[in-house]
């Protein structure tokens, strides 16, 4: 070796505090190591990228999704006044209406029946590019019509008609030429038939649009005196979606926040020995902590950037599900933009927020202690629990005063506790992990290793845990909150594999026309010929029953403009309240005669019904109600003569307190034969029955096309048929929110238990050397996934839990109905799913057993 | 005059019945231009003493004085610039960050100190120069042998008015050919003045030094001049 040697060099000046180019060395090695170990990064970077990605869709989600309230029939229309839409005088009557509320938007409107279905279609005459109502109706295909005979059709019309553009429709005598498909943008379930503006004859009703406030004892007067139906829509509260916006963002950056806390605190365990030596030769701790700032801002800069490109992409692919799931159109670049912008600002200060942490606790560590890597041991977890437990218990204070549900909520609290809640949860973790490691004390090396290494690296596992406890707990509060807001039994009118075929139009008819014998021989081969012409399995005939001594009632006007025909006066069960000189009959629900048939098709053996029972029904909501029959000449059974408030006569009525028995096999839907009248109450009330329906089972869900040819071919037979309804469920975001919620958990779950696990390479290597086969390591890595998933879940779904009691804390009803196979799934399922990804992925034999390479 | 004093040096880890005690009233002082070499069993403090004296740990008992300012109570910052400014540091596994070249490790302590990055670079390049690693100047660390590597820690350590030289093992990682030329290295930073302390368990590379401090279970136990070793044999002027 040749060495030249000289005297001592010059001495080179500097600064006292290092100045701009100590920053600007510090900040050059911490660029240059990204670009070296950018590969290192990509984890903490998709984290990030992970959770602006996710809080974007749901920004987007909670923005758009919180419009369903908005009151869709009414575009920017303050009022909705109807009026009857023929008469004389329909004219100055409008012209009053302009003159007193100013500009106006008409559309008359005739109910249309649909042949051979108890569905109807709203035929209207909307304009166009309405003042007010312009933003309901917007053309999919075609053209609008602009002339006499032509129409345009929504999609579920088109698909109820089976009529597509080009096509002809028949309605109420005047034949169509159908032009164009339309929508309701802001109500896509909406099922109606466009014409041009004065091509209604004659209108049933008028709607009249305007942005007139009626305030109490502001009346208006019309020159017909006819009667005006005034509907205001409710004064929408922006400020509920604005907070929701605001608690949803806020919710992003912590769950950034903590996936970016845990990925910095490992890189900070990374680069500990770096860092030593920076400070060995002569770095501030400010310098030590600019290293790791600096790495935060590029990390978090890029991952932000890369989580608004996914983001930006899922959203825009999302959309057309969300619109589907909402009922209403939506717009792809409708995003809270300012919220997306300051959400991606925020993130890369956070990312930069993050990296301070371990960058403090790095640049207090001795230098010594650095430059052997050994890392700081863990804090007492008890502080920790009790900073929670003061986050968690004060998180929920504010919750519980921020009077939820009322018209003015105080944002400020439902945000604040929103975060102090998960924040609270955060600090639980060490004393939750400490708590399960103890647990597994007994457990085997494996698994009891894994545990420890949870203990020992408490600040990267804790941060773990908090995301997947924010994860979690975000799609358990989805999940129980769609079940508690779902209508108590929201599996709607039929199943997808049933039609119900009814001998009178109106599904909700209280009259059956009777049949002669040739009649029903003629309807049940129709019927059995539609059963096979779509491929069902069975078709099972319904009765009613009804009082012989009533005769037959004369055919009256039904609701939507139909005709109810003449029948028989069915039984129904019933709320009968008197209300002084009258009585009130409310809540009929029809009966069907527990047939055998009817009972072989539920599978319910006749043996099984209890003698003595009156009705038969698996709902357990029918206490107070009655079996109700008509009677207009009396009868032996009438005990509470009166008036039913919407019989088409005034009949005397009977009714009798059911004893019910419950039987679980029989269906909850709202239009099959879900509540059954024995025939043994047949027999003991001296009641009659009478066809009144069918019901076909099919052997799959119905298509369009099948449900079309069983409903031309009831329209031939003089029946109607009533398929399953379109259901505004949200088992679908129930189910969307438990997936995602599982699936950026296991996300999470699957970088950080790989950072984990690489810092503890070391004893992988030991156990190797020792002689441990690969089925101890995967157990390691599996028990640490689903360590971390099952603590998750508890206290995610615990914290959505306690947070929801308190929101609803003056009506605890909805919690009642639980979400039992997403909460499974969370609780199960994720741990489960954990544990399996870990074994799968982990396994491979340690490169080598020497010590790992240095920095 | 003394660069470095160490006045009643303990250093006591942990405490109850985890008490080790590493240094027990060690008191050394290391004129300018005098290298010393500290050797002793595993175990005996040799590396504490070090880092003591290097302001990397603070003592639990006695004083550190090195240039005339005395350690004791001052703050983390007022060390950090101590260590820039004045204290060298060469460690066995050479201790150089990645992500620099050899040019910019030699005047990371420079840069950090507040020197312009290109007069900074010009002197790192010089201080490599005179060890020979002037073409070697933009590699990265890893593109190194050891013996380059641990010259440019030494570069690294001496660059600047460096007033004390620290090095724990410094051939610990290197073949006996490249433990000898780091002796000289270091020698020869001394022979300008500047005073060095060499942590090693090796005699031969211990007769390199002035003077021979001996350590056991934290109490120095010896002192002692060692005979004329191999510098004895480079020719005056060298």
């Amino acid at each position: 070796m040749t060495v030249l040697t000289s005297d001592r060099p010059a001495e080179v000046k500097g600064r006292a505090g290092g100045g701009a180019p100590a920053r600007r060395a510090v900040v050059r090695w911490g660029w240059r190591l990204f670009r070296r170990e950018w590969r290192r990064h990509l984890l903490i970077i998709s984290m990030l990228a992970l959770a602006v990605a996710a809080t974007i869709v749901g920004l987007g989600t909670a923005t758009n999704a919180a419009k369903l309230s908005a009151d869709p029939e009414f575009g920017t229309a303050a009022t909705i006044l109807s009026l009857r839409g023929s008469g004389p005088q329909l004219s100055d009557d409008l012209e009053a209406i302009r003159a007193r509320v100013g500009a106006i938007d008409v559309v008359a409107h005739q109910e249309v029946a649909v042949p051979g279905s108890v569905s109807t279609i709203d035929l209207r005459d909307q304009r166009p590019g309405g003042t007010f109502n312009g933003v309901t109706l917007r053309l999919d295909s075609g053209r609008y019509p602009t002339g006499p005979g032509e129409v345009a059709l929504s999609e579920g019309a088109s698909k109820l008609l089976n009529i597509k553009v080009g096509g002809m429709w028949t309605a109420n005598g005047q034949a169509w030429h159908v032009v164009g498909t339309v929508e309701n943008p802001l109500n896509l379930q909406e099922r109606f038939a466009l014409v041009a503006p004065g091509h209604v004859v004659p209108a049933a009703t008028v709607s009249v649009f305007t942005d007139w406030h009626p305030v109490p004892g502001d009346g208006l007067q019309l020159p017909s005196r006819a009667a005006l139906h005034i509907i205001s829509r409710g004064h929408p509260s922006t400020a509920a979606v604005d907070a929701l916006v605001l608690a949803l963002g806020t919710l992003g950056l912590l769950f950034v926040g903590l996936m970016a806390v845990a990925g910095f605190t490992v890189m900070a365990q990374r680069r500990h020995r770096a860092l030593g030596m920076l400070a060995a030769v002569g770095a501030t701790d400010r310098h030590v902590r600019l290293v790791l700032l600096a790495d935060g801002a590029v990390v978090g800069g890029v991952g932000a950037l890369a989580g608004a490109v996914v983001g930006l992409a899922a959203w825009f692919a999302f959309v057309p599900a969300l619109s589907s799931l909402a009922g209403h159109r939506i717009d792809r670049s409708a995003l809270p933009w300012w919220a997306v912008g300051a959400m991606l600002l925020l993130a890369t200060l956070t990312a930069v927020g993050a990296a301070w942490w371990p960058a403090r606790a790095i640049a207090r560590t001795s230098v010594v202690a650095a430059l052997s890597g050994r890392p700081s041991p863990p804090q007492p977890a008890h502080r920790f629990a009790a900073a929670g437990t003061l986050l968690l218990a004060g998180g929920l204070v504010l919750l519980f005063l921020s009077r939820p549900g009322s018209e003015h909520p105080r944002a400020p609290m439902i945000v604040t506790g929103t975060l102090a809640i998960p924040v609270g949860l955060l600090f639980l973790a060490p004393l939750s992990i400490r708590l399960l490691a103890a647990a597994g004390r007994h457990t085997g090396v494996a698994v009891r290793l894994a545990l420890r290494d949870l203990v020992r690296y408490q600040a990267r596992s804790g941060a773990a845990l908090g995301s997947v406890t924010l994860a979690v707990g975000i799609a358990a509060a989805i999940a129980v909150s769609a079940a508690a807001s779902d209508a108590p039994q929201p599996v709607g009118n039929l199943p997808t594999d049933q039609l119900m075929v009814h001998l009178s139009p109106n599904r909700e008819a209280e009259q059956a026309p009777p049949l002669s014998g040739d009649q029903l021989q003629a309807v049940t081969t129709g019927l059995q010929q539609i059963a096979s012409d779509i491929g069902a399995r069975s078709v099972v005939p319904l009765e009613q029953a009804y009082s012989p001594q009533a005769g037959l009632q004369p055919a009256h006007a039904g609701p939507r403009g139909r005709t109810v025909p003449a029948g028989y006066a069915t039984t129904s069960l019933s709320r009968i309240t008197v209300s002084g000189p009258g009585i009130d009959i409310s809540t009929m629900n029809p009966l069907y005669v527990a047939t055998p048939s009817l009972l072989a098709h539920y599978g319910i053996p006749a043996s099984a019904v209890d003698p003595t029972a009156d009705v038969l029904s698996a709902r357990t909501d029918l206490q107070g109600l009655k079996i109700f029959t008509p009677e207009l000449r009396g009868g032996q059974a009438s005990s509470e003569p009166g008036t039913a408030s919407n019989a088409p006569r005034a009949p005397k009525i009977s009714s009798v307190e059911p004893r019910i028995q419950t039987l679980s096999q029989l269906p909850l839907y709202t239009s099959a034969p879900s509540i059954l009248l024995t025939t043994g109450a047949v027999q003991r009330l001296g009641l009659g029955t009478v066809p009144a329906a069918w019901l076909i089972q099919a052997a799959g869900p119905l298509t369009d096309t099948q449900i079309q040819t069983a409903t031309t071919a009831a329209s031939a037979l003089g029946l109607y048929v009533e398929n399953r309804d379109e259901q505004a469920s949200l088992a679908p975001l129930r189910n969307w929110s438990t997936a995602v919620g599982v699936l950026v958990a296991l996300g999470v779950l699957g970088m950080t238990v790989g950072l984990i696990r690489s810092e503890t390479a070391g004893d992988l290597r030991t156990l190797a050397a020792a002689g441990a086969s690969s089925t101890i390591r995967r157990t390691i890595a599996g028990a640490t996934s689903a360590a971390l998933a099952l603590l998750g879940a508890i206290l995610g779904t615990a914290g959505a839990y306690a947070a929801l009691l308190v929101w609803h804390r003056s009506d605890l009803s909805p919690l009642h109905r639980v979400p039992v196979v997403n909460l499974a799934v969370i609780l199960a399922g994720l741990p489960l799913l954990a544990w399996t990804g870990g074994w799968l992925l982990a396994g491979r034999e340690p490169p080598a057993l020497g010590r790992p390479p240095l920095e | 005059m003394s660069v470095l004093e160490l006045n009643g040096v303990s250093k006591v880890y942990g405490d109850g019945p985890a008490e080790v005690r590493a240094l027990h009233e060690v008191s050394l002082t290391v004129d300018e231009g005098e290298l010393v070499a500290v050797m002793g069993p595993s175990g005996s403090g040799k590396s504490t003493l070090l880092t003591i004296a290097g302001t990397l740990e603070a003592p639990s008992a006695g004083e550190v004085v090195i240039a005339g300012a005395a350690v004791t109570g001052m703050s983390r910052n007022d060390r950090a610039r101590l260590r820039r400014r004045s204290i060298g540091y060469v460690f066995q596994n050479f201790n150089l960050l990645a992500g620099l070249t050899a040019a910019e490790n030699v005047a990371l302590p420079l840069e950090l100190d507040g020197v312009p990055a290109k007069v900074a670079r010009e002197a790192g390049v010089q201080a490599l120069e005179e060890l020979g690693l002037r073409e070697r100047s933009g590699s990265f660390p890893d593109e190194l042998s050891g013996g380059e590597r641990q010259r440019v820690a030494i570069a690294r350590a001496v660059v600047g008015d460096r007033r004390l030289l620290l090095a724990d093992e410094p051939s610990g990682a290197l073949d006996s050919a490249n433990g000898e030329a780091v002796m000289r290295l270091i020698r020869t930073a001394c022979r300008r003045g500047v005073a060095g302390v060499v942590v090693t368990h090796d005699a031969q590379l211990a007769s390199w030094a002035d003077r021979v401090v001996f350590l056991r279970d934290g109490r120095v136990v010896d002192q002692t001049a060692p005979a004329a070793g191999p510098e004895s044999l480079i020719a005056p002027g060298r």
